[in-house]
């Protein structure tokens, strides 16, 4: 008996009905919150989910599971900080356990451009809510005392800026709470249901049609990750994302010794610790767009490679498995939530390497746009207009490594 | 032997013996010791259970490796607890990576694998074999048919041209009953290599086939449970008349049947590596479904029991991913090689569908991150010719717009007023350089740049942003004109790579005819500035220098140059451009001939500081990713009643769209804020500092930054750091550009260059090294006109695609049938010849990519992760890099 089998969540499946108020397609982290808020904050419980495979397998069951807010503008310092505030109270407000642990959160720099990056950005952080510290070789020893701060002679750590409320949650959980917390209230959530295209009246968007037959929706909201531009195109959307692989790894599992998360922006990799003892480490998205899941020789020895630089210790932990998930990226490495100029059909979307972190407030703030039919402030920034409007938010800080 | 005499290994600090080329696992069960205290064993490296940590690394299987003397095995902790993450950090030794190539690769050398091995080489083929029973265990089949395997002694990426076959074979089905974590339970196969090395097995029970040469008792039927407190003692079976057996023993060897090792065929699905792959002898049989498992431990790895999996299925988790995640059931050691057989079993068995095994990735057989990294490298960072001068001279040298430069050289204030004061050389060889010639040159640089590109008269240079297809600012440079048909681009350091794929994605997207020569990494550029500017390069034997954005060919101080003059740091500024072979040279020239007038050199920090007093923006720092030139408050640069140029269109539109932010030039008393410092205008957010300083020459703070405008207005006195900071006008310094634009007549005369004693030190600082710098030509040209040119056979002349090449030889342009072909010497490479034999063996750890076997040939592509062009002769082989990777290269190689 291990102590992470899953003990408390009960997952109800249902029929489908024909017609339901709310038709959310994607079963991931946004899909689910969405429902879940939906269902809890405005009593909204005529909802189903439509999954093309299992709930929380796509990129919500393959991210590397960090929470964080410290973003390089205001409006996703704000968004994020929301998030990281909405997950710190998620375990109780759902009674389930999703392993939500606040490790602290240190990025790296190793030349000046960097060092003025992290500066930048514990100003921004500290100015719109979220806390971040700039701090130096001494300080980042502390915190991190398996970093070889010469980075193998030739990436020596200069300073970098440090996130307490960083934190990692077990991506799985996450989405089972959510899942399970609105199908108590009535939603529904249908698995191995694939849309095939979008049911419209005039220039309205009223329903589904599925594998499985048509589904009838008050609102249509495509909270799906990867093939996203080819829903929204049936509803005659043109979204500005394209779709990159991202990897990751895993070793073996080691006792709990390595306690923040540690990211390098020099080496470009990030490295955490998960509750059951596997070092868990990712890079970059991979350059060219692609679909493929599948995972790359030259992402593990180049990523590895890099991780050990920094890190010494992990040169003889085994590695246990790769993987790889998608990214919807957008011109400007910020999501794009919202209304879409197709009555009937909303977007959450572009969530590129930074889904998961924004999984309860992207629910929260989506729920809150379809139950009132306003845009909520904290998102309104955020909408697919903003590139005809030429207000893209343009942030560094998201672009780095996760 | 007697025991005494055996080689011994050391297990929890116990030395135990084994006889040589025997596993650690077998001699550790010999002495009767079980790595981790029970599980049915398979000796096959399928189960988990001989895991345990050697010599400092641990989840190793101890059946697959061999025993070593003095061999330091530490068992894992029997109650599950992890082994603690290994925090010591000695330098190890880098582990080897080696390529191979072949035209079939067999994975496994089982008899299908054998069979497989013979036919290919019958045929002719090339084959190379990778057996995990020889320690040469697969991790992982990846695109490229890139076949990688650990060994002891390094790691093999086998490149197949033609074939993968995988004989992997197929692993015996563990058993899943109460008691199956005791000790005494073997698989029958792993039963046989018990008794053929000896062991003392006991009173023997097997269940399900006899094993072959072991006396045991035979029973079939289902396995109710094993029985036992420390280790087994008798096996309980449900016979086919359905009365239960129990039958006492001291080992029970199971036979349930076997299910394929498809890991690597499974992991390769869907792929063009699929499509080539063949699947032979047991592993490619059907995965055999054994009776759904009643209680006992399923995943040994994570600790999931039957009830486990009950527990999970009750609470609707159907979907054999969603049970995984929620028990973590075949997410441990073994990657579910031991429970899938019994957790498909289980779902079809409760849903009524056989479900398809969860997704297979490698790696399929365990190694470590600093075996996985063989072969790796960091990514280069490149050097200008002059960074051994920049040592010397005690430069602090920093990675800036991906190069290495000086920082500073100890004092920035000191090379801050060299400029302002007196003079001062920059080294800026980092700038993006790139020539363009063709009929079609002004058309592509029309459509490229927001200026009206044909006003530039010859001789002349401009100022020009280049953007984006929105509107947006990419990046920023000169266009220099030699006529109209041919022309010098710059860039900025850390736009130049991609630069070169817009100009060359665009020339070709529209058809033009032009020729492009990208010579960032070839030419080195020296910035002379300072109101002495002048005067110091008269000494240097240019008395006529150019005007103010005017552009020259000039021999100074011996070396044949292209002087512009322009200015970024806000004083009287040249750059000289020149094949950076002479960088070294010129450098130290103008250093003396300076010394009396208090030269200095100056480093980046000075020049951030300089240039920020001027008002100049650094794209990159000051723009963002959504900076218009109407944002920069750069729409002089920009002439929208040209017919096109990219990124027209986005301006016309959002040029109608009321302004939100601009950036600005701000002013403030006291301390400099931090470059990133929040704006505020009466407490609300009102943008953020990109450049910050104090300006020595002005004895204020001057500061850029993006400002947003209020009801249309830009706030005049704003808030930053709890203090006022005012909008003020840029540039801050030398506001009329009296100094960067000033007439000069120097009046200096040019010194006699061969009483300076500069020869010495300019040999001595190009000593690095194996790598010698190149003299060649360099020829861009229509391919047919290159096709039809005859090169001398005694020189080399590498065509490095298919409109350019390089060359030994002496070129007379005129025979070029291209009038527009660009013909330059180059000494951007640098070479090193060796010997074939000597060098070969060395790039196979390196290349990943197959060289050519006639000779003579070419070849190019990455080697140790460096661009790398090879001229491959009969008996030598001539290794080319760019100069500024050379040393690089030479550390990865030699």
């Amino acid at each position: 008996m291990n102590e992470f089998i899953e003990q408390k969540v009960q997952l109800q499946w249902h029929e489908p009905k024909a017609n339901y108020d709310v038709v959310i397609v994607g079963g991931g982290g946004h899909g689910l919150a969405t429902a879940y808020f939906l269902a809890t904050r405005h009593g909204i419980t005529n909802v189903a989910v439509l999954e093309r495979k299992y709930i929380g397998g796509g990129n919500s069951g393959r991210n590397t599971t960090v929470i964080r807010a410290n973003y390089g503008i205001p409006e996703a310092v704000r968004f994020y900080q929301r998030s990281v505030e909405l997950y710190q109270t998620l375990e109780a407000e759902t009674e389930r356990w999703i392993m939500h642990k606040q490790k602290g959160l240190l990025w790296l720099a190793h030349n000046e451009a960097g060092i003025r990056a992290e500066r930048a950005r514990a100003e921004v952080n500290t100015a719109f809510g979220a806390k971040t510290e700039y701090v130096g070789p001494k300080e980042i020893q502390e915190i991190a005392p398996q970093i070889d701060m010469m980075g193998g002679g030739v990436w020596p750590v200069l300073g970098g800026s440090y996130h307490p409320e960083g934190a990692t949650a077990r991506h799985d959980r996450v989405n089972w709470a959510l899942a399970e917390g609105a199908m108590r209230r009535g939603v529904h959530i249908h698995q191995r249901t694939t849309v095939i295209g979008l049911r419209k009246e005039g220039d309205r968007v009223v329903g589904v049609m599925t594998d499985k037959g048509p589904i009838g929706a008050g609102v249509v909201l495509s909270a799906v990750g990867g093939h996203v531009t080819n829903l929204a195109n049936m509803a005659g959307v043109r979204l500005p994302i394209r779709t990159h692989p991202l990897q990751a790894f895993v070793t073996n599992h080691y006792a709990r010794q390595f306690d923040p998360i540690v990211a390098s922006m020099g080496l470009l990799f990030y490295a955490s610790q998960t509750a059951r003892g596997e070092m868990l480490i990712g890079a970059e998205i991979d350059r060219q767009p692609s679909y493929s899941y599948r995972s790359g020789h030259h992402f593990l020895q180049s990523c590895a490679f890099r991780a050990m630089t920094l890190l010494p210790f992990l040169r003889n932990l085994r590695i246990l498995r790769q993987w790889t998930g998608v990214c919807d990226m957008s011109p400007d490495y910020s999501p794009i939530m919202g209304q879409t100029g197709v009555d009937g059909f909303y977007i959450t979307t572009g969530w590129g390497t930074w889904g998961f972190k924004a999984i309860p407030a992207g629910g929260e703030q989506m729920a809150q746009l379809i139950a009132t039919g306003e845009t909520p402030a904290l998102i309104a920034p955020f909408g697919l207009d903003r590139f005809a409007r030429d207000r893209t938010l343009a942030d560094r800080g998201s672009a780095g490594t996760h | 032997m007697t025991e005494n005499s055996l080689p011994k290994l050391i297990v929890d600090n116990h030395p135990i013996p084994f006889i040589p080329g025997e596993s650690a696992l077998i001699a550790m069960l010999r002495a009767d010791c079980h790595p981790t205290g029970g599980g049915c064993l398979c000796l096959a490296g399928d189960c988990p259970h001989c895991l345990a940590t050697v010599d400092g690394v641990s989840y190793v299987r101890t059946c697959q490796t061999s025993a070593r003397p003095g061999m330091v095995v530490q068992r894992h902790h029997a109650d599950g607890a992890y082994p603690p993450l290994p925090l010591d950090d000695r330098p190890a030794p880098a582990v080897a990576a080696t390529n191979l190539f072949c035209d079939v690769v067999i994975i496994g050398m089982g008899e299908s694998g054998q069979t497989a091995a013979a036919q290919a080489v019958a045929m002719g083929q090339e084959v190379i074999t990778l057996d995990a029973g020889a320690g040469q265990e697969v991790i992982g089949i990846y695109p490229g048919a890139l076949v990688v395997a650990r060994t002891d002694a390094g790691m093999l990426h086998v490149h197949a041209r033609q074939e993968i076959v995988v004989a992997t074979g197929a692993a015996e089905i563990p058993p899943v009953a109460p008691g199956n974590h005791l000790p005494g339970i073997v698989t029958g196969r792993a039963a046989a290599q018990l008794v053929a090395a000896g062991i003392e097995l006991g009173r023997v029970v097997a269940v399900g086939t006899p094993v072959n040469g072991i006396d045991a008792e035979l029973v079939t039927g289902e396995i109710v449970a094993f029985e036992g407190a420390a280790k087994v003692e008798a096996v309980v079976v449900r016979q086919a008349d359905g009365g239960e057996r129990r039958m006492v023993c001291d080992t029970v060897a199971v036979n349930l049947g076997l299910t394929p090792r498809d890991g690597l065929v499974r992991m390769t699905n869907g792929t063009p590596e699929r499509a080539i792959m063949r699947v032979v002898g047991d592993a490619a049989s059907e995965a055999a479904i054994p009776p759904c498992p009643l209680a006992g431990i399923v995943c040994h790895c994570s600790g999931v029991t039957v009830n486990d999996l009950d527990f999970i299925w009750q609470r609707g988790f159907h979907e054999m991913e969603l049970v995984k995640r929620a028990t973590l059931a075949g997410t441990g050691s073994c990657q579910g090689s031991a429970c899938l057989p019994h957790l498909r079993a289980f779902l079809a068995d409760r849903g009524g569908e056989l479900q398809p095994p969860f997704t297979a990735r490698p790696v399929t057989r365990q190694l470590t991150i600093g075996e996985v990294s063989a072969g790796a490298h960091h990514h280069a960072t490149p050097r200008t010719a002059l960074d051994a001068e920049h040592r010397k001279l005690g430069a602090r040298m920093e990675r800036v717009g991906g190069w290495w430069r000086p920082w500073n050289y100890g004092n920035v204030l000191e090379e801050y007023w060299a400029v302002r004061a007196g003079v001062s050389i920059g080294d800026v060889s980092t700038l993006g350089k790139m020539q363009i010639s063709g009929p079609d040159a002004l058309e592509l640089l029309e459509r490229l740049y927001p200026t009206q590109v044909a006003t530039i008269k010859p001789g002349r240079t401009r100022y020009v942003l280049l953007l984006d297809e929105r509107g947006y600012v990419m990046d920023d440079g000169l266009i220099c004109k030699e006529s109209v048909t041919r022309y010098t681009l710059t860039f900025t350091s850390g736009g130049a790579t991609f630069a070169e794929l817009w100009v060359r994605d665009w020339a070709e997207s529209w058809g033009l005819d032009v020729r492009i020569l990208n010579q960032t990494l070839s030419l080195g550029a020296i910035n002379v500035t300072g109101p002495l500017a002048a005067e110091l390069l008269a000494r240097a034997g240019l008395t006529n220098p150019p005007p103010y954005m005017g552009q020259m060919e000039a021999i100074v101080a011996g070396v044949p140059c292209r002087v512009y003059r322009l200015s970024f740091t806000g004083e009287l500024s040249y750059e000289l451009h020149h094949d950076s072979i002479h960088s070294p040279m010129l450098w130290n020239v103008l250093l003396a001939l300076g010394a009396d007038m208090g030269i200095k050199p100056h480093g980046i920090e000075a020049l951030l500081k300089l240039r920020l007093e001027k008002g100049h923006i650094l794209v990159g720092q000051d723009s963002d990713f959504d900076s218009t030139p109407r944002r920069l408050q750069h729409e002089w640069a920009v002439k929208l009643d040209k017919p096109n140029f990219v990124g027209r269109q986005a301006l016309l539109r959002t040029n109608k769209i009321p302004l939100d932010k601009q950036l600005v030039g701000l002013e403030m008393d006291g301390p400099a804020p931090i470059e990133g410092a929040v704006i505020w205008h009466n407490d609300v957010y009102a943008g953020y500092v990109t450049s910050s300083s104090l300006a020595p020459a002005l004895g204020k703070v001057v500061m850029l930054g993006w400002l947003r405008l209020f009801d249309g207005v830009l706030p005049e006195v704003v808030t930053i750091d709890g203090r006022a900071a005012r909008r003020a006008a840029t540039p801050f310094y030398d506001v009329n550009a009296s100094r960067a634009r000033a007439k000069v007549t120097p009046t200096a005369q040019p010194v006699d260059l061969s009483t300076f004693p500069f020869a010495e030190q300019a040999a001595e600082s190009n000593s690095h090294a194996l790598f010698q710098q190149m003299t060649m030509q360099r020829i861009v040209a229509l391919p047919a006109a290159l096709d039809a040119v005859t090169w001398p056979e005694e020189n080399i002349t590498l065509r490095i695609a298919p409109d350019e090449l390089l060359t030994t030889a002496e070129v007379d342009a005129a025979a070029i049938a291209d009038p527009h072909a660009i013909v330059v010497t180059d000494t951007g490479f640098s070479g090193l010849w060796r010997k074939s034999d000597s060098v070969l063996p060395i790039l196979a750890q390196h290349c990943e990519w197959e060289l050519p076997r006639q000779r003579p040939a070419f070849a190019q592509g990455m080697i140790a992760g460096l661009p790398v062009k090879l001229w491959l002769a009969e008996e030598e082989i001539l290794v080319l890099v760019p100069t500024p990777l050379a040393a690089e290269l030479e550390e990865r190689l030699f």
